[in-house]
């Protein structure tokens, strides 16, 4: 096996095996379990270095291991692949940190750590999947490795939770399974290719194909929140802040999200998905997310569940972007993957810090609270700021090139929604930092710990400050090279140049 | 003339004040508000036109200053900014205190940058700065008034920046390139330039709060400490103003039918701003009837130029100087207004207000439920609680609406992902067989 051919394998391996050392430590050899945990995700992040610099390049790193009869497993780095696996891949860094502090001295670590490596790596095999059979089945494990992390806390309402997620997911996975199956049967091959693999088939297979479709979109919209199939994610917001912002930032939402992208890039392939006239469905539906999530935010006092509404509304974005038939909104949906992820991520770390710190989990406990913790705050206002599209963050970026492809397709509608959205999105986080910059505190705070002076410990501010600077950063040098942005951009090259 | 230094010290003009935004960063610092103008300052000394390219900054974007007009407002703009950083020390009798610091250097951040822009995407992304940095700098210097004040300025400012995005949108979609002098011929020979054109006034009306769009003006001027309103007329204001100038296709395009609409509503809002001056007899609110005036001023003009592109080509320039009179002359006002009050020719902000009711051009041109509560010989207090419990029982229907429709999706998501499985393994067994 060369190196280009064992690289992917590298990549899983870098969490996976950390993971499963973690699982037999004894709880209470903590050095020893941070130390595996960083330096999976530093090796981790190394060897994406290393991959995304050969696939600017033109290398290819491809790993194919017989699964069944005409099927491999096949984890291949593509342009789109990287995307999400330098994503996931910072990210997980980041909340390794922040987890460690988060958890520091609560009981079961070692399970939660061992099944969190297990979580990332499952989305590393999504992000790399390079056939849908691949894509399916690391997007199963992900959703067997994130439930024990949703119930983590063992409580009631977390159980709770996680029947309702498993309930969800499980029901997804089928439709995707029967999906996939199908597919199978018609073209004899599952393999993602550039531009689709569909297009060649028969026009009598056209019906059975939007059918097809269907059952696909709908297995991958549980995960991406699209409406009617977001339930579950306002529920699973009990789970601890890392759980959040893992699942919303890092792996599960986006796996959806992303799986959307892959099925209309490179099976169905975007001209012939709009030939077939199921992208301009689905971009309703995307639209119809996007407000109906930013109202459900707007009236909700428990600061998690308000952010959980706002990503159902956010990712949406992802979607409407690629099913509006046209390069510049692709870029926008794409690039927005990752600067949503970074965005909330951001959002939630500051959510932990101000239960963790002070017991706040209501927005309207919030009074005061920028001057206790002034730094979480303004790490909460810049991503809420970007949240809105403000210039010159990231999510400005997004709705930039979103608007300009609505504009460029003809599509003029979707220049409301994002109006529409921003104004909603305004409406819900404006009056949290009106409150936390310029009521007056309380006389105590409901649950406060002690932190020698700080405002909180390192573990849990850093966190959130690294990425609200990535937020800042991603607006700010969004043409710089190797930006995200220039990323979408050679993404959307390869898929638009014939 | 393009160097090194003066590049850097163009970037420096708006960074530095956005890095003492922080407090940690200032902290050395005694009066850092006056080191922050420091390379404006500087920028004002350097003789030539400077300018630089920022390819890798947001969508591609600039810094600039020539030798005529920016020069002129960016020399007005260090000014003001100075004369309100030496009252910012005691606001509203209190010693100034570190947020209120952090949001005058983030408004002053905003507004030099804006003036130093060269492109859409930068002026927009100064001003926004500017527009929330001057939010902040209202609520963290003032009383309740204020926080009414700064509400409406708040909401004003969203919509405007709303209106202002789809203006963005449009032009790029037009424009090979955003910069100022592109925009305005793309604009110029676009097929259809109306809804650029209303955006961008929309906008701009809004942020400068030009009559009938002057809602938090009065508001403003009436209950804001003397550091804040001195910046009234140069920052919000003279920076819309300006966007105006910039964004508008003038002397390039000939439309005479919306230049005279334009015109019109110049002259009714100078109008109004007299009968206003004349009605409220009070000196305190001098300020914002001349603010009112100079900007119905400024449309009058700006309508002239839309109408009449070679009046505009022959004499746009006085646009800036109207801007910079309107900033500074807002600024004089607002000083002789506050050193009387200080002397006692008139009651303080804290005492009881001479006349607070509004005269009866304001009441008609206002709100319609008002209006309808003075006919109808409702008490106002009546009309405003009926207005407030309708506005709590709709929030209340729409959130059980919201509530009722997630449950019943939820239950929905259920049942129809099961049939869905269901139907589908039967077409899937039937299509197999089929196959």
């Amino acid at each position: 096996m060369s190196w280009d051919s064992a690289l992917p394998l590298f990549v899983l391996a870098s969490s996976l095996l950390p993971g499963l050392v973690i699982f037999f430590l004894p709880e209470e050899r903590v050095a020893i379990r941070t130390t595996l945990n960083l330096a999976g995700a530093v090796l981790k992040l190394a060897l994406v270095g290393v991959m995304i610099w050969g696939v600017f390049h033109g290398s290819h790193y491809e790993t194919r291991l017989p699964l069944l009869p005409g099927l491999d497993l096949l984890l291949r780095a593509d342009s789109l692949s990287m995307l999400f696996v330098v994503l996931s891949s910072v990210l997980w860094l980041v909340t390794t940190v922040y987890a460690v502090g988060y958890l520091e001295g609560s009981p079961n670590r070692s399970r939660f750590f061992g099944f969190f490596s297990l979580c990332v790596t499952a989305t590393i095999g999504v992000a790399l999947a390079g056939n849908l059979v691949t894509f399916l089945l690391f997007y199963e494990l992900l959703t067997l490795a994130t439930y024990p992390l949703i119930v983590h806390r063992g409580t009631d309402e977390a159980r709770r939770a996680g029947r309702t997620y498993l309930i969800y997911t499980i029901a997804g996975g089928a439709l995707l399974l029967i999906g996939t199956a199908w597919l199978y049967t018609l073209s004899g091959t599952l393999a993602f290719t550039a531009r689709g693999f569909l297009s060649g088939l028969d026009e009598s297979h056209n019906g059975v194909l939007v059918v097809i479709f269907v059952l696909l979109i709908a297995g991958l919209g549980v995960k991406a929140a699209l409406i009617p199939l977001h339930g579950w994610l306002p529920q699973a917001m009990v789970a601890a802040a890392p759980v959040s912002a893992l699942l919303h930032a890092v792996a599960v939402v986006k796996a959806g999200a992303f799986g959307i992208v892959r099925v209309v890039y490179d099976v169905y392939g975007l001209q012939f998905s709009a030939s077939l006239g199921v992208t301009l469905p689905l971009a309703i539906v995307a639209a119809v997310t996007i407000i109906y999530g930013s109202m459900r935010a707007l009236f909700q006092d428990d600061l998690k569940r308000r952010l959980a509404f706002s990503t159902v509304s956010q990712v949406a974005y992802i979607v409407l972007g690629i099913t509006i038939v046209g390069p510049l909104a692709a870029v926008g949906g794409l690039v927005h993957l990752v600067h949503q992820g970074v965005m909330k991520i951001t959002l939630f770390f500051c959510a932990g810090n101000l239960a963790e710190t002070l017991g706040i989990h209501n927005v309207s406990e919030m009074n005061g609270v920028g001057r206790r913790m002034p730094w979480t705050m303004v790490a909460f206002t810049v991503a809420a700021f970007g949240m809105i599209g403000t210039p010159p963050l990231a999510g400005f970026v997004s709705k930039w090139y979103l608007g300009l492809g609505a504009l460029d397709g003809g599509q003029g509608w979707v220049i409301f929604v994002l109006a529409g959205s921003s104004l909603l999105n305004a409406a819900y986080f404006l009056p949290i930092l009106y409150a936390a910059w310029f009521k007056a505190p309380p006389d105590a705070w409901l649950a406060e710990r002690s932190f020698g002076g700080r405002e909180t410990a390192w573990a849990l501010l850093a966190p959130p400050l690294v990425t609200a600077f990535l937020t800042l950063a991603l607006g700010l040098l969004a043409s710089a090279p190797f930006s995200p942005l220039q990323w979408a951009r050679f993404i959307t090259r390869l898929e638009y140049t014939p | 003339m393009n160097t090194v230094p003066s590049a850097l010290l163009l970037i420096l003009v708006p960074l530095l004040p956005l890095l003492l935004v922080f407090p940690a960063l200032r902290s050395r610092f005694s009066r850092p508000c006056y080191i922050a103008l420091l390379p404006a300052l500087i920028l004002l000394a350097v003789p030539q036109a400077v300018s630089i390219d920022l390819p890798w900054l947001l969508m591609g974007s600039g810094l600039g200053i020539d030798d005529g007009a920016g020069r002129l407002l960016l020399a007005m703009s260090v000014l003001l900014w100075a004369v309100a950083a030496s009252l910012l020390h005691s606001v509203n009798g209190k010693p100034v205190d570190d947020r209120l610091t952090s949001c005058f250097l983030l408004t002053l951040a905003g507004n030099l940058g804006a003036i130093l822009a060269t492109d859409l995407v930068g002026f927009f992304t100064f001003s926004s700065l500017m527009g929330y940095g001057f939010y902040a700098l209202l609520i963290a210097g003032g009383g309740a008034e204020t926080r009414r004040a700064a509400r409406v300025y708040l909401v004003c400012l969203i919509v405007a920046d709303l209106a202002l995005f789809e203006a963005l949108l449009i032009a790029a979609a037009t424009a090979r390139d955003l910069d100022f002098e592109a925009v305005r011929q793309a604009m110029a020979q676009s097929a259809s330039p109306g809804l650029y054109l209303s955006m961008v006034l929309a906008g701009f009306a809004l942020k400068a709060g030009i009559w009938p769009l002057h809602f938090w003006l009065p508001l403003a001027f009436r209950s804001f400490p003397p550091a804040v309103a001195l910046l009234l007329g140069a920052v919000p204001v003279a920076i819309a103003l300006l966007g105006f100038v910039r964004w508008l296709p003038l002397g390039e395009v000939r439309l005479p039918a919306l230049g005279l609409i334009i015109q019109a509503m110049g002259a009714a809002a100078m109008f109004y701003a007299i009968l206003a001056a004349a009605k409220r007899a009070q000196p305190i609110r001098l300020p914002a009837c001349a603010a009112i005036f100079a900007s119905g001023l400024f449309t009058t003009f700006l309508g002239v130029g839309l109408g009449d592109p070679v009046a505009w080509n022959r004499h746009g320039n006085v646009a800036y100087f109207l801007i910079v009179f309107l900033g500074s002359g807002v600024a004089v006002l607002v000083i002789i207004t506050g050193w009387r009050r200080a002397r006692g020719h008139y009651p303080t902000m804290s005492g009881k207000p001479v006349d607070d009711s509004p005269p009866w051009f304001e009441r008609w041109s206002g709100a319609l439920t008002r209006w309808a509560a003075q006919v109808g010989g409702l008490s106002r207090l009546c009309a405003a609680w009926r207005a407030k419990v309708g506005g709590l029982r709709q929030i209340r229907a729409w959130q059980r609406a919201l509530h009722g429709s997630e449950r019943f999706l939820q239950r929905w998501a259920y049942a129809i992902t099961l049939f869905l499985l269901l139907g589908i393994v039967v077409v899937f067994a039937g299509a197999s067989s089929w196959i």
